[in-house]
């Protein structure tokens, strides 16, 4: 390589470099699990988010400036998540955008001392205290995720199931169970279930393990055909419930199964098919891909950035992952007005405002509110059921269109927002 | 010694201490220094990233050195080692959070208190050989990891453990560049303590169990003794690379202690070099650097022209995970007695230049 050209490269280099210092960048980091233990619902999931940012950018970004989004896939590996933070904290992140409850909750220590926003997949009770106030839990205040906490989830799916015993007319106490893995994500919510149970009058079974892998759960179906219960609460991802989904079907189990945000979607009623027909489970969102709301505009703009025919089906996930993503973009708006796009200002960014629904996302957003003191963002428990009618080979898609496949709203709890049930 | 020697021929020594030396030359001696003195300024000049590097390297190198004693030098397998790394970590973060005992004395204290599971789990363990051995620690594993998800009182259940900080004297050593003296310092005893026992009378009795037991046994070495010993040091030395992992997170949760790990650690220890302490550190160097440099050329991949050419997209990540096994694969293949043996010929190659031996 000759002397000219190497200055002339350099020249190039030194160029860029200025350009891009001048407009002030403003960087997210975003842990994303394309290929783990997690990945069915961590691509919609992860999709959606970085589409939303691509389409941010597309009108001008943040503080004029375009975010630079840098999306990992660390395969829910925990070691991996964590020595790619420390190389976001090296360069100055704004704020990241998480996943799982294991990488959460590895990195509440670390983002607390750096003073990173946290907002991640993982809707555990305890990532809510951001003071340590509830003293059920260690002070979380740089957490944030958008939508009810796994407790608040199933609080909300009991308070309904008490309502559904009544109206049912059927006599007696109804009988809960909680069925999860032993491990963290599908634990986090089982104190506070049974004791919102035990309140509403449920007769609280022991809990029924399944691991968070597929496999053969015919014996947990047996007990649950043999303890009688009513309503169980499946804690795990879509991969494991279908297993259990099916199984109990095929054991002849009647049981109204509950499921969390993560435990259920369209594809996993295309891959259940009528095992999953009658399951309830909570929604982060108002709507769904197919329903019709104000917001669902700027939904489908955003879709069109990885989807440009507009064919695809989008997951629940996903509509959750742009109201996600929207929420953050408009944090570092306000931090960017109120002293600089840093760690910090994001955080207050949070709290900017009471019943907060995105721009352009009417009807799609559930309101929320963060605050210094509690970030439950939101108490609205949205309920919806899957409904599955005849064979589900088909695309989904299509499956949507012919209405085999339907998410039809059952109802939207209120829960109070009591001091006492905050971190737990 | 069990090492081969680079001392010219000829060379005798004619006292036994100058024979259990641990540096046989003045220029490894020197070399040991210079490298933690070297060490000691990395901090100052090292990025946060790779300093989080090296302090996971650190405490990774130390639980390995526990499973070399019982694997390369005392010749059992286990499976089970994650768990008592695991063990460590949540008794300290119990020692320093619940029960508020410095954590200064909570690391080696909860190393103890693992090496006495260690101990338990042990011995029920020294009588088996082989694969039912295998079985028996692949027990210890699931045993222990279960015991973490039920004993709330002990590891919070859903609530993750949560560990103090480091303070010594008042000062808070938190932070990557200020823990890391702490990881160094307690590797760099780790290192010495191991490499003594190897030399001493209990150590050369482990490798005597490992190399012919009935000879052992023949001669008086209590096998089921040794067998447990081993147990209980390798326990020890998983302790305290769990506590320092501990007060690093100053988080702890049941997640990262998996039947993953403990394949891990022995992939550290088998790559190393059985037997060998040196094999240990670099085989922990390799494991911990060969999914960041992957990770380094998915990166560079993804969004070139490769990635267009063939349509890769989401299927790098799986590529990656591919990449890593093979890397694993092919130098098993290559070089099964390790990365310690490599190092000695390469180091015999410059020695003996220009002839090969």
């Amino acid at each position: 390589m000759t002397r000219t050209h190497m200055l002339l490269r350099s020249a190039a280099v030194a160029v860029l470099f200025a350009a891009t210092a001048a407009n002030a960048q403003v960087s997210i980091g975003h842990l994303a699990d394309y290929s783990g233990a997690t990945a069915d619902v961590g691509v919609p999931f992860g999709q959606g988010a970085a589409d939303a940012i691509a389409w941010v950018n597309q009108r001008g970004g943040v503080n004029k400036a375009k975010v630079n989004i840098d999306t990992v896939d660390y395969g829910y590996q925990v070691p991996r998540a964590v020595s790619q933070y420390k190389k976001w904290v090296g360069e100055k992140v704004a704020a990241i955008l998480g996943w799982g409850t294991a990488d959460t909750e590895a990195l509440t220590g670390f983002v607390a001392q750096d003073q990173i926003p946290y907002i991640s997949g993982s809707y555990a009770a305890a990532l809510t205290d951001p003071t340590g106030q509830s003293n059920r839990a260690k002070p979380a205040p740089y957490n944030f995720f958008y939508g009810p906490s796994y407790s608040d989830a199933l609080r909300g799916m009991l308070t309904w199931a008490a309502q559904d015993w009544k109206s049912k007319g059927k006599p007696g106490q109804a009988k809960f169970v909680h069925m999860g893995a032993n491990h963290p994500y599908p634990n986090a919510p089982k104190e506070a279930g049974e004791a919102i149970a035990k309140e509403l009058g449920f007769e609280v079974l022991p809990p029924v393990q399944f691991a968070l892998t597929p496999g053969d759960y015919t014996a947990q179906c047996l007990t649950l055909k043999n303890s009688g219960a009513n309503y169980a609460y499946l804690g795990n991802t879509a991969g494991s419930n279908i297993s259990v989904l099916k199984a109990c079907k095929t054991a002849g189990v009647d049981v109204q199964f509950l499921g969390n945000v993560w435990g259920m979607d369209e594809n996993a009623a295309k891959a259940a098919g009528d095992a999953a027909n009658g399951v309830v489970f909570p929604l982060r969102t108002a709507v769904t891909w197919s329903d019709e709301a104000p917001g669902m505009k700027t939904l489908r703009e955003i879709s069109k950035l990885s989807d440009p025919s507009n064919a695809a089906y989008r997951p629940v996930h996903y509509v959750a992952a742009v109201c996600t993503a929207l929420y953050l973009k408009e944090a570092m708006d306000w931090a960017a007005k109120n002293g600089g796009v840093n760690g910090p200002n994001v955080k207050k960014g949070f709290y900017q405002k009471k019943d907060w629904v995105p721009a352009g996302m009417e009807g799609v957003c559930v309101p929320s509110t963060w605050t210094e003191t509690d970030h439950r963002s939101t108490l609205t428990v949205n309920l919806y059921r899957i409904k599955v009618a005849g064979a589900t080979e088909a695309p989904l898609n299509d499956l949507i269109k012919n209405g085999s496949i339907k998410l039809e709203k059952v109802t939207s709890i209120e829960l109070p927002r009591k001091a006492e049930w905050q971190g737990w | 010694m069990a090492m081969q020697s680079l001392l010219p021929a000829g060379d005798f020594r004619t006292t036994y201490a100058a024979d259990t030396v641990i540096f046989p030359t003045a220029a490894g001696r020197y070399a040991a220094i210079a490298v933690v003195a070297l060490l000691c300024f990395a901090p100052l000049v090292l990025s946060q990233y790779w300093l989080s590097i090296l302090i996971q390297i650190g405490y990774l190198a130390i639980a390995a050195l526990g499973l070399n004693i019982m694997v390369g030098f005392t010749g059992q397998i286990s499976i089970g080692h994650a768990a008592f790394f695991g063990l460590g970590a949540f008794t300290s973060a119990y020692l320093s959070a619940k029960l508020s005992v410095p954590v200064f004395f909570s690391i080696p204290l909860a190393a103890l208190i693992t090496a006495g599971v260690g101990l338990v789990f042990g011995l029920p363990a020294a009588r088996l050989k082989g694969l039912y051995l295998v079985i028996a620690t692949l027990a210890a594993q699931y045993i222990l990891l279960d015991f973490f998800s039920r004993a709330e009182w002990f590891t919070g259940g859903v609530v993750p453990a949560i560990a103090q900080p480091f303070r010594i004297f008042g000062f808070t050593l938190r932070g990557d560049h200020r823990y890391f003296y702490v990881v160094l310092v307690y590797l760099v005893l780790s290192t010495i303590l191991v490499t003594n026992l190897m030399r001493s009378r209990d150590g050369r009795a482990l490798v005597a169990v490992r190399d012919h037991y009935l000879s052992a046994e023949i001669m008086g070495i209590n096998l089921t003794k040794y067998r447990t010993l081993s147990f209980g040091l390798a326990a020890f030395y998983a302790g305290i690379g769990g506590a320092l992992y501990a007060h690093y997170q100053e988080v702890v949760s049941n997640e990262g202690f998996t039947i993953d790990r403990s394949i891990l650690f022995l992939a550290m220890v088998i790559i190393g070099g059985l037997g060998s302490v040196m094999g240990t550190l670099m085989g922990t160097i390799f494991m911990v650097l060969l999914p960041e440099v992957m990770e380094w050329v998915s990166a560079l991949l993804r969004g070139g022209s490769i990635d267009q050419a063939l349509a890769l997209r989401n299927n790098i990540a799986f590529l990656r995970e591919i990449a890593i096994g093979l890397v694993i694969v092919l130098f098993l293949v290559f070089e099964p007695d390790g990365l310690a043996h490599r190092w000695r010929r390469i180091k015999a190659y410059w020695k003996l230049y220009p002839f090969s031996y």
